[in-house]
C-alpha cells in the first residue's frame, strides 16, 4: 500500500521530472525514428478525423454501423489481439526462457477455434453492441448487465496496463522521454481516437497496426534468418551456446514444468479469448454471424502466422543481443547479466534485434510499428470499457433501455476519458511487471467471468440469472484474490517473504469454481423468474441458431420478452 | 422488438430441417472443440512429463521435437478454423437462411 501512495505522489509532474531518464539506442538514430512515429501519429489521426463524420448514432460509435467487412474485421481482431504482451512480451519470454515463451503464444493461438466455434455466430446473433447483450437475452436485465460490465472493466483496465507499460517503455527507450510523460502521451491518443471517432476510427487504426505488424514481424523475421545464412540449425546451436541456460532453452520447463502451474495458465490462455470484451465486441461490427464466422477465420490466420515468426524473433535475438555488451547494463567489473541487464528490460529483446540486424532504419521502424501495436489496443480496450459504462451501466442498467441514444454515447466518452486516467496512473505504479503476465492476469479474470456466464447462458437452458450472477461473482473474486496472494502481487508489490497461493495462475481454481456456481445456483432456484428463464431459452436457441431478428432488418434488443 | 412468439418459436423447434441443422452444426462445433482442446492440453501433459525427449533434435530437421509439435499445432490450428468456416459456408448458411426467410416473416 506504501508503495502504491508513493507511485501516485510521484504521478505528478513535479516529482517525476525529477526522475533521470534512462539509457537511449544512440542519438542519430532518433530522427528516424521520430519521423515514423510521427508518421503513424498523424495518420491514425487522419483516420480518427475522418471517422468522426461518419460517427453519429449509437450503431456507428459501438459498432461502425455493422458495416465492417469480415476481411477487414478480421485484420482489425488481430491488430486488437497482438498486443505489446503478443509482441514485445512473448518474444521477450523466448529469449529468456527459450521454448516456454513460444509454448505461451500456442495458448494465445488455441483460444481462437473456441471463439469461433463457441462464441463468434452465436453472440452475433443474439447481441449487437457488447457481450453482455447476448448474456442478457433472456436473463434479467440489471443483475446480468452489472456483473458482466464489472467483468470487463476489470479485464480491461488490467490489460490496459500492461500495453501502457509497454508502451511506456517504447517511448523512453528511443527517445529518453520520460516513461510518465510516454504513458500520458498514449491515454491523450487512445482517449482521443475513441471519443471522436468511435469503432470507425478505432477498426481503422487496428487494421494499420496490424498490417504494419505483420510486414515489420515479416522483415525482422527474415533479417534475423538471413543472419543466420537462412539455417535454423546454425540459429538454435549459437543461442543454446550463448544462453546462460544452454540447451535448456530448446526444451520446454520453467513456465509449464509444473503440471498445475501450466494448465491453469493454459485454461487462462484458452478460455480467457474466448471472453475478452475488446475482442467479442468486434463481433458486432459486421453485417451477421456469417461475416462474424468468417473474420475469425481470417483473425486465426493472421495469429497464427505471427506466431510462427516469434520464434524466429525471440531466439535470433539471443545471439545476436547476447555477445554485445553494448545492449545491457554493464556494472563497474565489465560483467552483466545476459536477461535482466538488457538495457530497458527483456521486453525490449525485439527493439534491440531490430537495430542489431537491420540498423538505424529497421529499428525505427519495429519501435514505430511497437507504438503503433500498442495504440491499437490500447484504444479496442479503451472502447470496450466505456461501452461496458455506457451501454450497459449506464443505458440498460441506469436509464433501463429507455434513455436517449445521444446521451448513453455521451456518457460512454466521458467514460473513455475517466478510463483513460485511471490507466495512466495505474501504468505507472506498476512499471517494472513483466507484461506478458499482467496480461495472464487479464486473461484469467476473463476465462473465469466472462466466459463462463456467457457460454452457460447460450447453450445450456437451465441458467438462471441467479445462477449467472453467483457464477460471475464467485469466478471475479477468486481469480482477484488469488492472484493477489500469488507471487506477483504478494511478494512483489506486498513485499511479504511467501506467497499464500503458490501459483502463478488462478484459472485451474476460479474457473471450475465459476462454472460450479452457475450450475448449483441455477438448479436450486425455483423462483417464477427462472421458470420463465428456461422457458425462454427455445427462444434464444431459435435465435442463435437462425438469427431470426437481425436477418429480418430489424434491430435486435437484447432482451427477451418474458 | 421483433420476438417471435412461443407458437411459432415452438413451431421452428419442431421443424426437423432446423432440428437437423442444429444438431449437425452442434456436432461438428463441439467435436472440433474437443479435438483442439485435446492436442493443446495435450502438448502441456506432453510438457510436464516427458519434458527431455521434447528437446531433441527431429532427425532430418534440426529442431527440436517440441518447437517441431508446437509449429505443426499453429498449422492444424488454421486447419480446423478453415474447416469449420468451410463447413458453415458451403453446408449450413444456405439452410439457415432458408428457415429464417420461411419463418421470419
Amino acid at each position: 500500500m506504501k508503495r502504491f501512495l508513493a507511485a501516485l505522489f510521484a504521478t505528478f509532474p513535479f516529482a517525476a521530472a525529477a526522475q533521470s531518464t534512462s539509457a537511449t539506442v544512440g542519438r542519430s538514430t532518433d530522427w528516424i525514428a521520430i519521423g515514423m512515429f510521427v508518421a503513424i501519429v498523424v495518420a491514425t489521426l487522419v483516420i480518427t478525423y475522418r471517422s468522426a463524420g461518419s460517427t453519429k448514432s449509437k450503431a456507428d460509435f459501438y459498432t461502425a454501423g455493422h458495416a465492417i467487412t469480415p476481411l477487414q474485421n478480421g485484420l482489425a481482431i488481430a491488430g486488437d489481439f497482438l498486443s505489446a504482451a503478443a509482441f514485445l512480451g512473448i518474444s521477450a519470454l523466448v529469449y529468456a526462457n527459450g521454448l516456454d515463451g513460444f509454448v505461451y503464444a500456442l495458448g494465445f493461438l488455441t483460444g481462437w477455434p473456441i471463439v469461433l466455434f463457441l462464441m463468434s455466430e452465436r453472440l452475433r446473433n443474439l447481441g449487437s453492441y457488447t457481450f453482455a447483450d447476448a448474456a442478457a437475452f433472456r436473463l434479467e436485465r440489471t443483475p446480468i448487465r452489472l456483473v458482466a460490465a464489472i467483468g470487463s472493466l476489470v479485464v480491461v483496465l488490467f490489460y490496459l496496463v500492461a500495453q501502457m507499460i509497454g508502451a511506456g517503455k517504447v517511448i523512453e527507450l528511443l527517445f529518453g522521454v520520460n516513461y510518465l510523460v510516454a504513458v500520458v502521451s498514449v491515454g491523450i491518443l487512445m482517449i482521443l481516437y475513441v471519443t471522436v471517432g468511435g469503432m470507425q476510427a478505432t477498426t481503422w487504426v487496428q487494421i494499420t497496426k496490424a498490417a504494419l505488424l505483420l510486414c515489420g514481424g515479416t522483415l525482422l523475421g527474415f533479417a534475423v534468418l538471413s543472419h543466420f545464412d537462412f539455417s535454423v540449425a546454425t540459429l538454435f546451436a549459437a543461442a543454446s551456446s550463448i544462453h546462460p541456460k544452454g540447451a535448456a532453452i530448446l526444451a520446454p520447463g520453467g513456465l509449464f514444468a509444473e503440471p498445475i502451474s501450466a494448465i491453469s495458465l493454459g485454461l487462462a490462455l484458452v478460455f480467457g479469448t474466448a471472453g475478452l470484451p475488446h475482442i467479442l465486441m468486434r463481433f458486432f461490427t459486421v453485417k451477421d454471424a456469417a461475416g462474424a464466422r468468417k473474420s475469425v477465420f481470417y483473425a486465426t490466420s493472421c495469429v497464427a502466422y505471427f506466431s510462427l515468426v516469434i520464434p524466429i524473433l525471440g531466439f535470433g535475438a539471443v545471439p545476436i543481443l547476447m555477445s554485445d555488451p553494448s545492449y545491457f547494463h554493464v556494472n563497474a567489473a565489465g560483467q552483466f547479466n545476459k536477461i535482466t541487464d538488457l538495457i530497458g528490460g527483456t521486453n525490449m529483446a525485439a527493439i534491440h534485434l531490430s537495430g542489431a540486424v537491420g540498423g538505424p532504419v529497421l529499428l525505427g521502424f519495429m519501435s514505430a510499428v511497437a507504438f503503433a501495436t500498442i495504440l491499437a489496443v490500447v484504444a479496442g480496450l479503451t472502447l470496450a470499457g466505456c461501452s461496458a459504462i455506457g451501454h450497459d451501466i449506464y443505458g440498460q442498467v441506469i436509464a433501463k433501455g429507455r434513455g436517449s441514444d445521444a446521451r448513453e454515447v455521451w456518457v460512454s466518452k466521458i467514460a473513455a476519458v475517466g478510463i483513460g486516467i485511471l490507466a495512466v496512473l495505474l501504468a505507472y505504479s506498476f512499471e517494472n511487471q513483466n507484461v506478458a503476465f499482467m496480461a495472464g492476469l487479464a486473461l484469467s479474470v476473463a476465462a473465469s467471468c466472462n466466459f463462463p456466464v456467457l457460454a452457460m447462458a447460450i447453450f445450456w437452458r437451465g441458467t438462471t440469472t441467479r445462477g449467472a450472477v453467483s457464477g460471475a461473482l464467485a469466478g471475479l473474486f477468486c481469480s482477484v484474490i488469488l492472484v493477489i496472494l500469488s507471487k506477483t502481487v504478494w511478494v512483489a508489490i506486498f513485499g511479504f517473504k511467501t506467497a499464500l497461493f503458490p501459483y502463478e495462475n488462478p484459472a485451474l481454481f476460479s474457473m471450475p469454481l465459476a462454472f460450479l456456481f452457475i450450475w448449483l445456483f441455477s438448479v436450486t432456484d425455483r423462483s417464477t423468474r427462472a421458470t420463465r428463464e428456461r422457458t425462454a431459452f427455445d427462444a434464444q436457441f431459435v435465435q442463435s441458431e437462425i438469427g431470426i431478428a437481425s436477418a429480418a432488418g430489424t434491430r435486435v434488443l437484447a432482451e427477451a420478452t418474458p | 422488438m421483433l420476438q417471435v412468439t412461443r407458437d411459432r418459436t415452438q413451431e421452428i423447434i419442431a421443424e426437423p430441417r432446423f432440428q437437423s441443422l442444429a444438431s449437425a452444426r452442434a456436432k461438428l462445433r463441439w467435436s472440433l472443440s474437443v479435438v483442439t482442446l485435446i492436442m493443446f492440453f495435450g502438448f502441456i501433459a506432453l510438457i510436464a512429463t516427458a519434458r527431455s525427449a521434447l528437446g531433441l533434435p527431429v532427425a532430418g530437421l534440426s529442431i527440436p521435437l517440441g518447437l517441431f509439435l508446437a509449429m505443426s499445432m499453429i498449422v492444424v490450428v488454421v486447419m480446423l478454423t478453415g474447416f469449420y468456416v468451410y463447413m458453415s459456408n458451403s453446408r449450413f448458411d444456405e439452410l439457415a437462411s432458408r428457415l429464417n426467410r420461411e419463418f421470419g416473416q
